[in-house]
C-alpha cells in the first residue's frame, strides 16, 4: 500500500534537488508550470477520482483564486504570502456554494451544471468591469519587492520554491483525505451510492468535503498563477484550462495520487515538445488524447495497477474497512 | 409595446436555430449517454463544407445541403463505429475525453485548412427585409426558420414512423432488452450518431448562410446546445424544441429590455435554476434509477 507514499516522497525529493542542479530559466519555467498543473490536476482528482462525479467547473475555483489574489494585491496591497491563502479560502467558499447547489445531481447533469457555473463566472469576470477590469484583465500583479534586485533566475527559483511547497501541501492534504475515514466514505459513495447510504454514509457530507478541499487547493494554485504570470484575465475560466486538467487526470489515472502528477508532467512536456510542430501542434494533441482514451482507458496508473492486480498484489484503492489504525500512518 | 413583438419575433427565430442546433445533441446524449463535446465542431464542419460546396464547387444551396448531409452522415457513422464503439458502456468520462480530443483535432485541423476568416455560405434568397405589421424580418430568416421546421419534422418522422426510429426508441428505453429482441444496437447507435451529426452540420450550413461559418464557433455552439438540452430534458425531442424557443425568446427579451452585455449569462442562470427545481429537465419523464 505504501508504495504510493514512497513514490510521492521520492518524486518530491527529486523535485527539491532540481533547482540546485538546473540553472536554465526555461527549464525552471516548465517545471513551475508542471507543479502548477499538478496542483490543479490533483485537486480535480479529489472530485473526479474519489467522489466519482465528473466536474467541468473546476476553473471556477482556479479563476476565483486568481482574481482574488490579483485584486487583493493590486488594490489593497496585500503581500504574496497573504493573498495566496486568501485566494484559497475564497475559492473554498465558492466551493461550498457551488457544491451545495450541484452535488445533488449526478452523471451528465452534474457535468453540465458545473460547466455552467464556470461559464457564469467567466461572464461575470468579462462584464463586471468595475471589479475585474473586464476583458482587459488585471495586469501588473505585483511581485515581492526583493525579487527586483535579485534578477530573473532568482525570481524563477523563488517561484519554483513556492510552487514546490504548494504541491507538497496539496499532496499532503490529499493523502490525509484519501486515507481517512472521510476519504474511504467518499470512495464508498463513488462505488455504490445506494449501498453507501444504506450503511449510514450521507453522500453529500463527503462529496462536499472533497469538493471544498479541491476548491481550496485550486484557489491557491490560482493565486500563485496570478503572481507568477502577473496578469489575470477572463481566460482563466476558459474551457482550455479545464480540458488540460481533465486530460492530465485521466491520462495519469484517476483515483490515484500519483496519476495526476504523471499526467501533469506528460501533458506539459507534450505541449512544449509539440511546439516544434507549430500549427499542427493542437491537431496532433487532439489525436494523442483520442489515442490515449482508446488504448489506455484507465490511465497510466490504471495500467500499472491492473498489471499488479493480475500478478496477485492488492490494489491500492482496496476498500478494506480499517477505520482506526491507518489514521495515524500519514 | 411594438418593440415587444419585434423582440418576440427575433427570439422565436433565434430559438428555432437553437432548437435545430441542439436536436442532434439531445439525441446523442439521451440515447447514447455520450456527452458530445465535439457537437459544435460538427456544426462548424457543416458550415465550412457548405461554404466550400456553394462557392468552390459552384453547387446551388440545396444540392450543397444534400452533399453536406451525405458526407457528414458517413463521417458520423465512421466516428461512432471506430471511436465511440470502443468506449461504450464505460460511463461518461471516456466519452467526454474522447469527444474533447475530437473537437480539439477537428477545430485546429479546420483552422489549418481554411483559416480564421468568416466564410459566407451562398444563400438561396436575398436578405431583403419583409415587413409584417410592426415586425420586420428578412426573407432569408423566414426561409431558414421554415427549413429548420422541415428538418425538425423530418427528424421526428424518422424517430416516430420508421423501423429505425422504433429501434432507436427501444434502445433508449432499455439497451439490453432491445438486444434481446433482436435489435442490432451497434447499428442503432451508429445511426443515431450519424443522424445527430447530419442535423448539426445542416444547422451549421443553414446558419452559415445567414450569419457566416467560422472555424472557432464550435465551443460556443456546444455550450448553447447543452443549455437547451438541459432546459428541455435529455433525450426529449419536444423538450429540445421548447428549450430552444424558450432560450431564444428569453435572451431576446433580456437583451432588448435589460442589458445586452449579460445576455449569455441568462442561459446558464436558467440551467442552474432548472436543475435545482426540476433536476431532470423541464420536459423529461426520466426518473432516477439505481
Amino acid at each position: 500500500m505504501n508504495i504510493e507514499k514512497r513514490i510521492l516522497f521520492g518524486m518530491m525529493a527529486l523535485a527539491a534537488v532540481v533547482p540546485l542542479v538546473v540553472q536554465d530559466q526555461y527549464v525552471l519555467h516548465i517545471a513551475i508550470m508542471v507543479f502548477f498543473f499538478a496542483v490543479l490536476a490533483s485537486s480535480l482528482n479529489l472530485v473526479v477520482g474519489y467522489v466519482g462525479e465528473f466536474s467541468l467547473g473546476h476553473t471556477a475555483f482556479l479563476g476565483t483564486g486568481a482574481y482574488t489574489a490579483a485584486i487583493l494585491s493590486t488594490q489593497f496591497g496585500w503581500p504574496l504570502w497573504a493573498t495566496i491563502p486568501a485566494a484559497g479560502v475564497l475559492a473554498a467558499l465558492v466551493g461550498v456554494v457551488i457544491g451545495g447547489l450541484t452535488l445533488r445531481l449526478q452523471g451528465p447533469f452534474f457535468v453540465i451544471v458545473t460547466l455552467s457555473f464556470a461559464e457564469v463566472m467567466r461572464l461575470i469576470a468579462d462584464n463586471w468591469i468595475g471589479l475585474t477590469n473586464g476583458p482587459m484583465g488585471i495586469a501588473g500583479v505585483p511581485q515581492p519587492a526583493f525579487l527586483k534586485e535579485a534578477g530573473n533566475l532568482a525570481a524563477k527559483q523563488f517561484y519554483y520554491g513556492i510552487a514546490w511547497v504548494l504541491l507538497a501541501l496539496t499532496l499532503y492534504l490529499s493523502y490525509r483525505f484519501v486515507n481517512s475515514n472521510a476519504g474511504r466514505a467518499a470512495v464508498a459513495v463513488r462505488e455504490n451510492r445506494y449501498v453507501a447510504q444504506s450503511i449510514g454514509i450521507r453522500p453529500l457530507t463527503y462529496t462536499m468535503l472533497a469538493l471544498v478541499l479541491g476548491a481550496l487547493l485550486s484557489g491557491m494554485a490560482g493565486g500563485f498563477y496570478a503572481h507568477y504570470i502577473s496578469f489575470v484575465g477572463p481566460e482563466v475560466y476558459r474551457f482550455a484550462f479545464m480540458a488540460s486538467m481533465i486530460i492530465m487526470v485521466l491520462i495519469g489515472g484517476k483515483g490515484t495520487l500519483v496519476g495526476p502528477l504523471i499526467g501533469a508532467l506528460l501533458v506539459t512536456f507534450l505541449e512544449e515538445y509539440l511546439r516544434e510542430a507549430k500549427e499542427l501542434r493542437l491537431s496532433i494533441f487532439g489525436l494523442a488524447v483520442i489515442a490515449i482514451v482508446l488504448f489506455l482507458p484507465r490511465g497510466l496508473m490504471g495500467f500499472v495497477t491492473q498489471r499488479r492486480e493480475k500478478s496477485g498484489l492488492a490494489a491500492p484503492t482496496s476498500t478494506t474497512p480499517n477505520p482506526t489504525s491507518s489514521r495515524r500512518t500519514a | 409595446m411594438e418593440l415587444f413583438l419585434q423582440y418576440l419575433a427575433n427570439g422565436l427565430v433565434t430559438g428555432t436555430f437553437y432548437a435545430l442546433s441542439a436536436l442532434g445533441l439531445t439525441l446523442i446524449l439521451g440515447l447514447m449517454r455520450v456527452v458530445n463535446f465535439a457537437h459544435g465542431e460538427l456544426y462548424m464542419l457543416g458550415g465550412v463544407m457548405g461554404w466550400w460546396a456553394t462557392t468552390r464547387l459552384g453547387l446551388d444551396f440545396f444540392s450543397g445541403l444534400v452533399l453536406v448531409a451525405v458526407v457528414m452522415g458517413a463521417f458520423g457513422w465512421l466516428v461512432d463505429r471506430f471511436l465511440i464503439e470502443r468506449i461504450r458502456d464505460q460511463g461518461e468520462e471516456p466519452g467526454i475525453l474522447l469527444t474533447i480530443g475530437l473537437s480539439i483535432f477537428l477545430a485546429n485541423t479546420a483552422l489549418l485548412v481554411v483559416g480564421t476568416a468568416p466564410l459566407k455560405v451562398e444563400a438561396p434568397l436575398s436578405a431583403a427585409p419583409l415587413i409584417l405589421g410592426p415586425v420586420v424580418v428578412t426573407k432569408l430568416r423566414i426561409f431558414a426558420v421554415a427549413l429548420s421546421a422541415v428538418l425538425i419534422v423530418a427528424a421526428w418522422l424518422v424517430i416516430q414512423k420508421t423501423r429505425l426510429g422504433r429501434a432507436m426508441r427501444a434502445t433508449f428505453q432499455d439497451p439490453m432488452a432491445a438486444r434481446l429482441v433482436g435489435v442490432r444496437t451497434a447499428n442503432v447507435y451508429a445511426a443515431t450518431f450519424a443522424m445527430g451529426t447530419v442535423i448539426a452540420s445542416l444547422a451549421g450550413m443553414l446558419l452559415g448562410s445567414i450569419y457566416s461559418a467560422q472555424v472557432a464557433i464550435g465551443g460556443l455552439v456546444s455550450i448553447k446546445a447543452f443549455v437547451v438540452v438541459i432546459l428541455g430534458g435529455m433525450g426529449s425531442f419536444a423538450g429540445a424544441i421548447a428549450g430552444g424557443l424558450l432560450l431564444g425568446v428569453v435572451e431576446a427579451l433580456w437583451g432588448g429590455y435589460v442589458a445586452t452585455g449579460w445576455v449569455d449569462i441568462i442561459g446558464f442562470a436558467m440551467v442552474i435554476l432548472t436543475l435545482l427545481c426540476r433536476p431532470y429537465g423541464l420536459f423529461s419523464k426520466r426518473a432516477e434509477r439505481a
